[in-house]
């Protein structure tokens, strides 16, 4: 499931920008209805089957809120369907409804995705590589507040150890969280000192301070970046264009069945299933490998080979 | 040829009268193993940070330290950074980023290297240390002895050709420390790293020392091979406080009195008592074990996990332990011990089985009567314990809450103070004393409570031999006093002397219970020094003061005229 | 928390629902409008509604509205007719009644949800406020003069001449001269 999680992290950056700033941007149905299947699909990869229904339920409902509260603000529309309270509910604003639905709820996913992708590591990375001071600060506070919330149980295990503010009261709560506060206070200057003395005998100040990173941007990342480029460029063609413009007020537009609109479409489509695919040709790739090492290993033991030759 | 050399060094810290380090001159050749030693407040922290120019305290300095002929001043700032590694007390506190790989880069990335450089330094330093499984993880998620591990290899991809370590493994459990140590050991044979250690913890670093320094009150008292320094320890004092902080083998020696070489470790220890010791006498006669009828508390099929989805960490913990006993639960890391404790001071509840406090059951204490002249629980960690400014402000509150009149108030803390020998701390900010003031301190605040059964985890943790010793002595008043004392704990030797009866803690359960003469004897590896040094010749030898006291009756009972000669 | 959210979001379309009452019609039930039938003694007045601005800004114009359909090549959208008065009518009722019975789309603001206590026309015809440009928008003059005030606060006299024109400019290509100092909305 780790397929596309493993591309470098600006490429991934790129990917997201790209999807996102589509699906933000356009109210083209089709473009949108690409977005929110491509989105919920990649977080079937993402997410354990348990929390991808968990989620279902509540994206489902919220998807019908969004588009049914349209209709009740928005009258615009040659097509009323009927009156209510004197204002017309309009074929065209429930249309309506239900893109802005699927907007948001495929940006919501994407997001989602994001979040699972996007580890803090990687945008630490991505923040180095602007502003490398700002990376570590944040770098030191990640390793900070774990630190300082598992001091702040033991504390309050010690005092209620000890019969203070062992009663389940609001205001003992208040006030003894207000004592152990001002103590974390001293707590986390005293650690500060340490940490600092960690960092100093670290040749921390040194001037040309460089910035490690995990990531290697190789010929992969260029493929999958070329390759989002490019799609993306498509798209932003069709939209330039106006081949993908889309309207709903006051008569819906009618879906353009040009060569550069359905090419857009498909690049789009592309653009959103990558993770998808990628993951599949992945696993093709590695049943394609496992099922070839017994014969391999058979090879080699005679004769090394065949084996190689295989390979090429 | 001289990698350090110190020349009448001393120095004084602001505001102070006494010098903190007093003409202080030595010098540490290329790959030596020098082990430092000394009482808390001895001035061994102050003389490693002069050694590190960029920790090195403000204050008067006098004298000169070269590093390879070259003035500490004078360094470059490259060289100063790079090839004196400095390893902190405390692992907690020295982890600056939150991943392990980013940790180990940190310096490397301070110095200015390029990517290609520290990616191929940290990948040799990660496998050397054994970290690759881990790198990837975040640093909170790493055990303590780990995360000094991380430490140290943070150190290392630097290339030190100097190591200085202040006391790394006060807050470790002893088998994570004897990791640390056997690393250190490595690099230091394998490598031919110097390395300078300050230790209180003195069983496994001294036999592999090149030469121990010995420090008291900012001079140098003894700076010699190890075995040397025992003996001369003895001679200078014989009751040095920093004798009972040997290795269990020389303080055995030293017991005796015996011309030959002083034995360091178990093995030399066993051979030397086989040379000039019989076993006419192979048992102390050891009072049998007696208990009151009373039962302080007791847990019935404990069982507790953390969370529902979460493994058991108590399946079925069975004991009672009667009034005014003391009881030792032992055990490795991560088996439960101070989860036990949890449960048995109400901060977590059990979902199967029945714990009785004095009979009743945890769950009818109502609010805080449990904790009302009843059970007190002393942490892992003493600092949580205080939230004020001054230690007599802690106690003050703590007066106030349990409702003591004023002047019944002003007595029991001077009286208190005075039975643990803290009167002069406290008007000092409780982050200001050292380990063994700080739990000595937290001691106070829960025998303010007044409790019938005091709980302890890892009272020893961090803690020099002497307080150790002190410590003791102080554990004996309270149970004269009829405190009941249950002490969790890695610490054999402290549980050997302290205990009325121990237990051995593993896998979610007890698995024996019995007084510590049989407890010990009976285990092969879970056991004191002393006790596997004695063991081939002694059946219940436990601490070093039972092997002196039965080779003393066995040279008595087989010819007064051996070469032993016992005065 | 996600939970808490739809909840939230849903009690407040059902608190919407309640406030605003949930009276329903269907299109021709809307637009049965009973226009009374002008008699010699009836009082009436003449209305028209005309977007002749429009052709001359025909590039701000949104793109989906750039249609004869939504603006008529002549600018008229309602040409002047009489209706009867009714007792009490205002501007906005004659308007009303003229839309729903010409069955011309007409979307309103309701004067309890503005702070000019007054009914804000905010589109007729599909045509929107800012529909062409920014500082576009529904304006009516009565007997030729800007009112200063809501549409449905002016009261009617026999023969009054209603005319709703679309701004382009805030007024001052339908020649309202006060406008721009004070916010477009007041002009109705």
């Amino acid at each position: 499931m780790n397929t596309f999680a493993s591309y470098h992290p600006a490429v991934l950056m790129l990917y997201f920008i790209a999807v996102l700033l589509i699906a933000m941007f356009t109210q083209n149905p089709v473009l949108l209805a690409l977005a929110l299947l491509g989105g919920v699909s990649f977080c079937t990869l993402l997410e354990r089957p348990k929390d991808f229904l968990h989620n279902m339920a509540f994206y489902i409902p919220l998807f019908l809120m969004i588009a049914i509260t349209n209709p009740l603000f928005s009258h615009n529309g040659v097509t009323p369907l009927f009156f209510l309270n004197g204002n017309p509910v309009t074929l065209e604003a429930v249309l309506y409804g239900l893109d802005i639905a699927a907007m948001l709820v495929a940006v919501m996913y994407w997001f989602k995705c994001y979040n699972h992708i996007m580890t803090s590591e990687k945008i630490l990375f991505l923040f180095g590589k602007v502003i490398p001071k700002l990376s570590l600060l944040l770098s030191t506070a990640l390793r900070f507040v774990p630190l300082f919330k598992a001091q702040i149980k033991k504390i309050h295990q010690a005092q209620k150890a000890m019969g203070l503010y062992a009663s389940n009261s609001y205001v003992d709560k208040l006030r003894s969280a207000v004592r152990v506060f001002s103590a974390m206070l001293t707590w986390s200057l005293e650690n500060a000192i340490d940490t600092g003395s960690s960092m100093k005998a670290r040749g921390y100040g040194l001037k040309g301070r460089s910035h490690f990173a995990l990531f290697r941007f190789t010929a992969r990342d260029g493929l999958l970046s070329g390759a989002a480029v490019f799609l993306l460029a498509l798209v932003l063609l069709g939209t330039a264009l106006k081949e993908t413009a889309f309207s709903f007020y006051p008569r819906i537009t009618a879906l353009s069945a040009s060569p550069i609109a359905i090419l857009a479409y498909l690049a789009f489509g592309l653009l959103v299933f990558l993770p998808f695919l990628l993951e599949i040709v992945e696993n093709m790739r590695w049943k394609a490998l496992l099922s070839s090492v017994p014969k391999h290993g058979a090879l080699s033991l005679s004769d090394a080979t065949p084996g190689k030759d295989d390979k090429k | 040829m001289n990698l350090l050399e110190i020349e009448n060094l001393s120095f004084q810290y602001p505001d102070t009268e006494k010098k903190a380090l007093d003409n202080i001159s030595f010098t540490v050749k290329i790959g030596e193993f020098v082990v430092i030693c000394g009482e808390s407040g001895c001035g061994k922290t102050t003389l490693l940070k002069m050694l590190k120019r960029e920790l090195a305290p403000h204050g008067e300095k006098s004298g000169s330290i070269r590093y390879h002929d070259v003035e500490q001043a004078e360094l470059d700032d490259r060289t100063a950074a790079c090839e004196i590694g400095y390893v902190l007390q405390n692992p907690e506190n020295q982890v600056v980023t939150d991943k392990v790989w980013h940790e180990l880069a940190f310096g490397l990335e301070s110095l200015g290297f390029p990517t290609d450089v520290i990616r191929r330094r940290v990948s040799e330093m990660a496998s050397y240390f054994g970290i690759q499984t881990w790198f990837r993880k975040n640093t909170n998620e790493l055990s303590g002895g780990q995360k000094q591990m991380l430490n140290l290899a943070s150190i290392m991809v630097m290339q030190p050709k100097i190591l200085i370590l202040d006391e790394p493994t006060s807050q470790l459990d002893p088998i994570a420390a004897a990791d640390f140590i056997a690393t250190l050991q490595k690099l230091n044979r394998e490598l031919g790293l110097t390395i300078l250690l300050v230790e209180h913890r003195l069983e496994e670093v001294f036999p592999i020392a090149d030469r121990v320094m010995m420090m008291e009150q900012g001079k140098i008292l003894l700076f010699d091979r190890p075995e040397k320094v025992g003996t001369q320890l003895r001679d200078i004092r014989a009751d040095h406080h920093m004798l009972a902080g040997l290795p269990s083998a020389v303080r055995i020696f030293n017991a005796l009195e015996v011309k030959a070489p002083c034995p360091l470790t178990v093995k030399e220890g066993r051979d030397f008592l086989s040379e000039h010791f019989g076993n006419v006498v192979d048992h102390l006669d050891i009072p049998p074990y007696t208990h009151r009828d009373e039962v302080a508390l007791e847990m019935k099929n404990v069982w507790f996990r953390y969370e529902r989805d979460l493994p058991d960490v108590l399946r079925g913990v069975t004991f009672s332990v009667y009034e005014g006993e003391t009881f030792c639960i032992l055990g490795g890391n991560g088996t439960g011990k101070t989860t036990t404790l949890s449960v048995l001071a109400g901060l977590n509840k059990a979902y199967r089985g029945k714990t009785l406090i004095g009979g009743k059951k945890i769950g009818e204490y109502k609010g805080s009567a449990l904790y009302r002249h009843n059970v007190a629980l002393l942490p892992q960690n003493p600092q949580t314990v205080f939230l004020k400014k001054t230690v007599r402000e802690d106690f003050q509150e703590i007066c106030k809450v349990m409702e003591y009149g004023k002047e019944e108030r002003q007595t029991l803390i001077e009286e208190t103070a005075g039975k643990l020998g803290i009167s002069h701390l406290l008007d000092k900010h409780p982050y200001d004393l050292s380990g063994g003031e700080q739990q000595k301190a937290a001691l106070a605040k829960m025998l303010l409570l007044k409790p019938k059964i005091l709980l302890l985890d890892e009272l020893t943790k961090g803690i020099d031999a002497h307080s150790k010793e002190n410590l003791s002595g102080i554990l004996c008043d309270l149970k004269a006093d009829g405190i009941t004392i249950v002490i969790v704990t890695h610490d054999v030797e402290f549980a050997a002397v302290n205990a009325d009866r121990c237990a051995l803690f593993f896998d979610g359960e007890i698995t024996s219970i019995d007084t510590p003469a049989a407890f010990f004897s009976d285990n092969n590896f879970y056991t004191t020094a002393a006790n596997r040094i004695a063991r081939h010749l002694y059946t219940n030898a436990v601490t070093c003061e039972d092997v002196a006291e039965l080779c003393r009756l066995n040279s008595i009972a087989q010819k007064p005229e051996s070469e032993a000669v016992y005065g | 928390m996600k939970k808490d959210l739809l909840a939230i979001l849903f009690v407040i379309l059902v608190i919407a629902a309640v406030i605003n009452g949930t009276h329903i019609q269907s299109v021709d039930e809307y637009y049965l409008t009973h226009i009374d039938d002008i008699t010699p003694e009836s009082e009436t007045v003449t209305i028209s509604v005309r977007c002749d601005t429009i052709l001359d800004n025909w590039e701000d114009l949104w793109p989906e509205l750039q249609s004869d359909e939504f603006v008529p090549p002549d600018g008229v959208i309602l040409p002047e007719t009489e209706y009867v008065l009714r007792e009490g009518d205002t501007v906005f009722d004659i308007l009303d009644r003229a839309v729903r019975y010409n069955r011309i789309q007409m979307e309103y603001q309701g004067a309890d949800k503005n702070s000019f206590g007054s009914v804000y026309i905010q589109g007729i015809h599909y045509l929107y406020e800012f529909s062409c440009g920014p500082l576009s928008g529904w304006m009516y003059r009565v007997n030729g003069e800007f009112p200063n005030y809501g549409c449905s606060k002016y009261e009617l006299e026999d023969g009054d001449v209603i005319e709703w024109v679309y701004t382009c400019d805030l007024g001052k290509d339908v020649g309202c001269a006060w406008m721009g100092n004070q916010g477009e909305e007041a002009a109705q």
